[in-house]
C-alpha cells in the first residue's frame, strides 16, 4: 500500500519539476506535460460526443406526409385572405366556435378548396399524394407537430391571440411563408420535436420563437408586463 | 510511453469535466423529466377536438343534470351542467366517477352470456343476442303451458315510474305473473306517508330553498340524499363567503355525520325512538300554542286524537326515551313553532333503503301543525306526472288467472295493505318450500339484491335455490354472478332512459337522458330487450307490446306530460333560479307548439319543467276521503309500540351511507375508494365506529379487529373510536365488502347489509334495517 503511494508520486513530483513556466502556476494542478495530453484526450471527445454525437442521436429525423407550401396557400390570389396576417392562418388555423383553437385543419377545412380529387389542384407530386393517398380514402393526414407541448401544458391560443395581441409568428416564426416544411426532428426521449427545445442543442436563442420551453414563455409575460401569468398554476392547471 | 494509473484517471477526469462543457448532461436531465410524464402507463387523455354532450345522471334517483367533456370520441369528465333546472351546476362524487363505470371493462359483461360453471364461480359462455332470448322465452312459455306463470318474478331496481320498470311490469302482468317487485327505497316511505296522509299518488316535494327553518330527521343532506347536486349546492349558496345565509338546519340524527357535523344545530336521539321526538316537539308546540290553528280547524282530520297521542310525549317522557335533553327538546320545538316557514323533512341517509313510515309520519305531523302544507317553503301537494296510460293488456286467460294468484312478498295483502312490493319477504317465501320452486325463473334488472338488500347473507341462499336467475345487468355484480343467462343493458352513458322525478324536487320535473356515446359492447336497452322477449314468447304477450322499441313505449307514455304544457329550456344566467319562480307560481306556457317539437326539445335539453303551483289549494289537493290531511293517530301509536328496543347488554348496529361511494345497485368507481378516509377503510378492513365510553366498556382499543355478530350471522371489522358516536352503538358504512367485481373493490371491507336483521315496518311492511341487535367483540 504504502509502496504505491510512494511510486505514484514520484511522476507528479518530477512533472512538476519538468513543466517549465507554462503550465506552473498556482491556479493549475502540477500535472506534467503528458498528464496534461491525457487530460485534452478525455476532453476532446467528450466535446465532440456532447456537441456533435449526441443531437445526432437524440432527435430521429422524418419526413411530413408530403410537403405542404405555406407561401402558396397564403397567396391572396388563390383567395385565402385576411386584413391581417394573423387572419390569414386564421383561414385554415381556426378558433372553434367554444374559442378552443383547432390547431392543425382537418382534412375536412382542406377539402373546403380540394374537395374533387380529380380537380385541377394537383399538379405536383405532394398534390399528387395528398388528392389520391388522403382525399380520395377520405383519411386524415398524419401530419407531425412541430409545437406539441405536453399534456400537463395547458396552452390556450385565444387567450394570447385574441386579447395579447400576440401574433402567430411570435412563436411560430415564418413558418407561414415557408416553401417546404422543416425535417420534422423528434426527440427519441421525450417524444416531442425539436423545435420545442429549439434546433440549437446548447438552447442559444436568436429570435423568440427558436424555442418554444417554459423560460421561452416567462421571458415573454414579464416583458410584456404580464408577470402575474408567470404563476405554476396558469398553464400548470 | 508507459501509461499509469493517474494518466488513466486524468484522462477519465478530463472526459467528465469535457462532458459538462456540452449541453449533454443540462438537456438530457430535462429530457429524462419529460420522458417519465411520457411511460405507456401514464394515462394521457387522446388528442382531438373538445366538445360537451349533455345528459343526466342515471347513478341515483336525483336526476342531476350532467355535462361530458369529450376528445372527439372518448368521454373524459363528468361535470355538472349550469343550465339545468335540478342542480345548478354541480355534481356528486359518484356522478363524476361515473366513467369508470362506463370504460371499465374489467367489471362489464362483453355480451349476452349463460353460466357455463358452478353457479356463483363467475364462469360464462358468449351467446348470440337471439340464443339468448329463445333461452328465456322458451322457459316463460313452458311456464304458461304448465298453467304457472306466477313461478316468474321480477326484482326492479329502476325508479318508480321509469319506463323501462313499466315495461318490465307489464311485462310479467302480460305473462301472467303479479311477482313483480321494486327494491326499497326511501321514495317508498315517501309513497306510503302520501297515500295516507294526503291521499295522493304524488311523490315526496319538498320546497327546501324557499323554507327558513329545516328540521332534517335523518336526510343526509350533504350526504347524497335527494338530488344530490340541488341539495350540496343549496347548502353551498347558504353558506357563501363564510357567512350563514337561507334557512336554519337542525340535524336529528344519532351519529355526527357530516351533515350533522355542519348543520347549525344537531339532535341525537337514541336509533329507532325519533318518531318519539318529533310527537314530543308536537306536544311542546300544541302546549304553547306555537300552531297554525285556522289550517288544523279548517284542513286536517284527527288533530284531537293526535294532540291526545303526542300528549303522551311529554318532553320529560321523551327525554327517557330517546336520550335527548328535554330543555333541547323544547327549544327545537318553539324554534319550528316560531319560524315563518319552517320545514321538516323525512329521510334515512342517502335514501338508497326504505325508510321507517312511522317516523315519517309523525314528523309529517309537525308540517300540519304549522299549516306548512302546500305553501312556497313547505311541503307541496303533487299529483304524479301525467303520462297517457298504454293500452289495455289483451285479454289472456292464463294471465288474468296468473295475476290474481297471491303475490310471494303478500304485498297488498290484507296483511301488508300499504305496500307495492316487499323484497325482504322474498326469502322466507322461497325457503319455505324450496323444493315447490315458488319461483322458477327471477328476473332481476338495475339491482343487486344479493349484496344491497338488508339480509343480503340470507337473499343469497334463497337465490341459490331459484332454478332459473336473469339478470340484465351491465355489471358483474354478486347477483349476476349468481345467474345462469346474462342480457347485459346498456350502461348509463350509451342509452335514452327517462329518469322521472328527482326525489323531493318541489315542482313537477321529467328528466330525459340521451346516449353520450355508441354503446362500446354488445348490449342491449333493457327496454328493448323486454319487447324482443315479449316478440318471442308470442301469442297475446307479444300482443301487449305495440311498440317496436323502447323509444316507441316512452314516447307513448310521454304524449300527456307534453299536453299539460311545460318548459323545456331553462336561462340560468338571464332569469331567476327555478324555485324562486316557482314560489311566485308564474302562468306557464309551453314552449313548444306541439308533441313532436316537445320530443325534439326534450331530446336536446333532458328535461320537461313546469315551475309553478296552485298553493294553498287544500281542499282539492288533499285527496283524502275527508278532503283533509289525515293525522291517523291510530295507525301512528299502533306502530310505535313495536319500535322501543329492547335493553340488554346488545349494541345496536347502525349502518350508514357515504356519499363518494356507491351505496346502491351499481359498483364504485375504483377512484372513489381512494377518496375514503382510513377511519373508513383502513387497508382491507371496514372501520366500524364506537363511542369511547361503549369501547371502554368492551375492553377495546384504537384499530382493534373485532366480530360485529347478529342473527343472520357475523363479518370482520377494525375498531375506530369516535365520539360523534351515540354510546351502545356501533356504526358501518354501506357500500364495501364487495365479493364481486375483482381488484379494485372486491375484498375491501365488510357489507353490513350481510347481518342485518331488523324487525318489520308495522305500517310498509318492508324490512326495518337502520337498527340490527350485535354483539361485539374482539376478533
Amino acid at each position: 500500500m504504502e509502496k504505491n503511494v510512494n511510486t505514484s508520486e514520484k511522476p507528479a513530483g518530477s512533472g512538476s519539476k519538468n513543466s517549465g513556466g507554462l503550465l506552473d502556476s498556482t491556479f493549475l494542478p502540477p500535472f506534467s506535460l503528458k498528464g496534461w495530453l491525457f487530460l485534452l484526450a478525455g476532453v476532446v471527445p467528450s466535446l465532440i460526443v456532447g456537441w456533435i454525437l449526441f443531437p445526432m442521436v437524440l432527435y430521429s429525423s422524418q419526413q411530413q406526409p408530403f410537403n405542404f407550401s405555406h407561401a402558396i396557400h397564403t397567396n391572396p390570389d388563390i383567395g385565402i385572405e385576411g386584413e391581417t396576417e394573423t387572419e390569414v392562418c386564421l383561414y385554415c388555423h381556426s378558433f372553434r366556435d367554444d374559442g378552443t383553437f383547432a390547431g392543425i385543419p382537418k382534412l375536412e377545412t382542406c377539402l373546403m378548396c380540394h374537395e374533387d380529387p380529380e380537380s385541377p389542384y394537383g399538379d405536383t407530386e405532394d398534390e399528387k399524394i395528398f388528392l389520391e393517398r388522403y382525399v380520395a380514402e377520405g383519411e386524415e393526414v398524419p401530419w407531425l407537430v412541430y409545437s406539441r407541448q405536453p399534456d400537463c401544458v395547458y396552452f390556450s391560443h385565444i387567450a394570447h391571440v385574441k386579447m395579447g395581441e400576440v401574433s402567430c409568428t411570435t412563436c411560430h416564426g415564418h413558418h407561414g411563408q415557408s416553401e417546404e416544411l422543416p425535417v420534422y426532428k423528434e426527440n427519441r426521449l421525450t417524444g416531442y420535436s425539436i423545435d420545442i427545445w429549439g434546433r440549437n442543442i446548447a438552447g442559444y436563442k436568436v429570435n423568440p420563437w427558436d424555442s418554444m420551453k417554459m423560460d421561452d414563455c416567462a421571458e415573454c409575460h414579464t416583458e410584456t408586463g404580464h408577470e402575474e401569468n408567470n404563476a405554476c398554476f396558469v398553464c400548470h392547471k | 510511453m508507459e501509461i499509469t494509473r493517474r494518466n488513466f484517471i486524468q484522462l477519465i477526469a478530463g472526459g467528465a469535466a469535457g462532458i459538462h462543457m456540452t449541453p449533454l448532461p443540462w438537456k438530457l436531465m430535462d429530457d429524462t423529466a419529460i420522458w417519465t410524464q411520457n411511460w405507456s402507463w401514464v394515462p394521457v387523455p387522446a388528442e382531438g377536438r373538445f366538445h360537451h354532450e349533455k345528459g343526466v345522471c342515471q347513478l341515483c334517483r336525483g336526476g342531476c343534470g350532467i355535462e361530458v367533456r369529450m376528445v372527439d370520441d372518448r368521454a373524459v369528465k363528468i361535470e355538472g351542467r349550469t343550465d339545468y333546472p335540478v342542480n345548478p351546476g354541480g355534481v356528486c362524487p359518484l356522478g363524476a366517477g361515473g366513467l369508470q363505470l362506463l370504460y371499465n371493462e374489467t367489471i362489464r359483461f362483453p355480451g349476452p352470456m349463460k353460466r357455463v360453471g358452478p353457479r356463483g364461480e363467475g364462469q360464462f359462455a358468449a351467446i348470440s343476442w337471439d340464443e339468448a332470448y329463445t333461452i328465456l322465452s322458451a322457459r316463460i312459455q313452458k311456464l304458461r303451458q304448465e298453467n304457472r306463470p306466477e313461478a316468474l318474478a321480477a326484482i326492479d331496481g329502476h325508479p318508480m315510474e321509469s319506463t323501462v320498470g313499466l315495461l318490465v311490469k307489464r311485462f310479467l302482468h302480460a305473462v301472467g305473473s303479479p311477482n313483480y317487485m321494486t327494491m326499497p327505497t326511501l321514495e317508498d316511505t315517501y309513497a306510503v306517508t302520501n297515500r295516507l296522509m294526503f291521499g295522493t299518488d304524488g311523490p315526496m316535494a319538498y320546497d327546501l330553498e324557499n323554507a327558513d327553518y329545516i328540521l332534517s330527521f335523518g336526510c343526509g343532506l350533504i350526504e347524497g340524499w335527494g338530488s344530490p347536486g340541488r341539495v350540496i349546492e343549496a347548502w353551498g349558496r347558504w353558506h357563501e363567503g363564510g357567512k350563514k345565509s337561507g334557512p336554519k338546519v337542525i340535524q336529528v340524527e344519532s351519529r355526527a355525520s357530516n351533515t350533522a357535523s355542519k348543520a347549525d344545530g344537531w339532535v341525537a336521539p337514541r336509533p329507532g325512538t325519533e318518531a318519539v321526538l318529533a310527537l314530543s316537539m308536537a306536544h311542546v308546540m300544541i302546549q304553547e300554542g306555537l300552531t297554525d290553528t285556522s289550517f288544523l280547524d279548517s284542513h286536517t282530520s284527527g288533530y284531537e286524537n293526535f294532540k291526545n297521542l303526542t300528549a303522551q310525549y311529554t318532553p320529560e317522557k321523551a327525554s327517557e326515551i330517546t336520550g335527548v335533553g328535554k330543555d333541547k327538546i323544547i327549544a327545537v320545538a318553539r324554534e319550528f313553532g316560531k319560524a315563518r316557514s319552517p320545514l321538516a323533512i323525512y329521510g334515512q341517509g342517502k335514501g338508497d333503503l326504505n325508510g321507517s313510515v312511522v317516523e315519517s309520519m309523525a314528523v309529517m305531523g309537525l308540517n300540519a301543525l304549522k299549516g306548512n302544507i302546500d305553501k312556497p317553503g313547505g311541503v307541496i301537494l303533487q299529483d304524479p306526472l301525467p303520462y297517457s296510460p298504454w293500452p289495455e293488456l289483451p285479454d289472456d286467460p292464463i294471465a288474468r288467472e296468473g295475476v290474481s294468484r297471491p303475490r310471494l312478498d303478500e304485498a297488498g295483502s290484507d296483511k301488508y295493505p300499504f305496500a307495492g312490493s316487499i323484497v325482504g319477504n322474498l326469502p322466507e317465501a322461497i325457503m319455505k318450500d324450496p323444493k315447490g320452486q315458488p319461483v322458477d325463473t327471477l328476473l332481476v334488472l338495475n339491482a343487486n339484491p344479493a349484496f344491497t338488500l338488508p339480509g343480503a347473507a340470507r337473499f343469497r341462499t334463497a337465490l341459490a335455490n331459484i332454478p332459473f336467475i336473469v339478470s340484465f345487468s351491465p355489471y358483474t355484480d354478486e347477483t349476476s354472478r349468481m345467474a345462469d343467462l346474462i342480457l347485459p343493458d346498456h350502461t348509463a352513458l350509451e342509452k335514452m332512459e327517462d329518469t322521472g322525478w328527482p326525489t323531493a324536487l318541489q315542482y313537477p320535473f321529467l328528466g330525459l337522458s340521451t346516449p353520450i356515446i355508441p354503446p362500446l359492447v354488445n348490449t342491449r336497452h333493457s327496454g328493448d330487450a323486454v319487447i324482443k322477449l315479449a316478440d318471442k314468447v308470442g301469442g297475446p304477450v307479444k300482443e301487449a307490446f305495440p311498440w317496436k322499441s323502447f323509444e316507441g313505449a316512452l314516447k307513448a307514455r310521454l304524449q300527456g306530460v307534453a299536453d299539460v304544457g311545460g318548459l323545456t329550456s331553462y336561462d340560468k344566467e338571464d332569469g331567476p333560479p327555478p324555485w324562486e319562480v316557482f314560489a311566485k307560481s308564474p302562468d306557464v306556457t309551453a314552449d313548444y307548439e306541439d308533441f313532436d317539437e316537445f320530443w325534439e326539445n326534450i331530446q336536446e335539453s333532458g328535461f320537461w319543467f313546469r315551475p309553478t303551483h296552485d298553493f294553498r289549494a287544500w281542499s282539492s289537493h288533499f285527496k283524502t276521503p275527508s278532503g283533509r290531511f289525515e293525522f291517523l293517530s291510530d295507525l301512528v301509536k299502533g306502530a310505535l309500540q313495536e319500535t322501543d328496543a329492547a335493553e340488554d347488554d346488545s349494541l345496536t348496529l347502525v349502518p350508514y351511507g357515504l356519499i363518494n361511494i356507491s351505496t346502491g345497485w351499481l359498483p364504485s368507481p375504483p377512484f372513489l375508494t381512494k377518496t375514503l378516509f382510513d377511519t373508513q377503510l383502513r387497508k382491507g378492513d371496514s372501520m366500524a365506529h364506537m363511542n369511547p365510553e361503549t369501547a371502554a366498556k368492551l375492553g377495546l382499543r384504537e384499530g382493534d379487529f373485532i366480530l360485529v355478530t347478529s342473527e343472520a350471522g357475523e363479518i370482520k371489522a377494525r375498531l375506530h373510536i369516535f365520539e360523534g358516536s351515540m354510546p351502545g352503538v356501533v356504526y358501518l358504512p354501506f357500500g364495501l365488502g364487495h365479493t364481486a367485481y375483482g381488484v379494485y373493490l372486491k375484498g375491501k371491507g365488510s357489507n353490513p347489509a350481510d347481518i342485518l336483521k331488523g324487525g318489520e315496518d308495522p305500517i310498509s311492511g318492508q324490512k326495518t334495517w337502520w337498527t340490527t341487535r350485535v354483539k361485539v367483540s374482539k376478533a
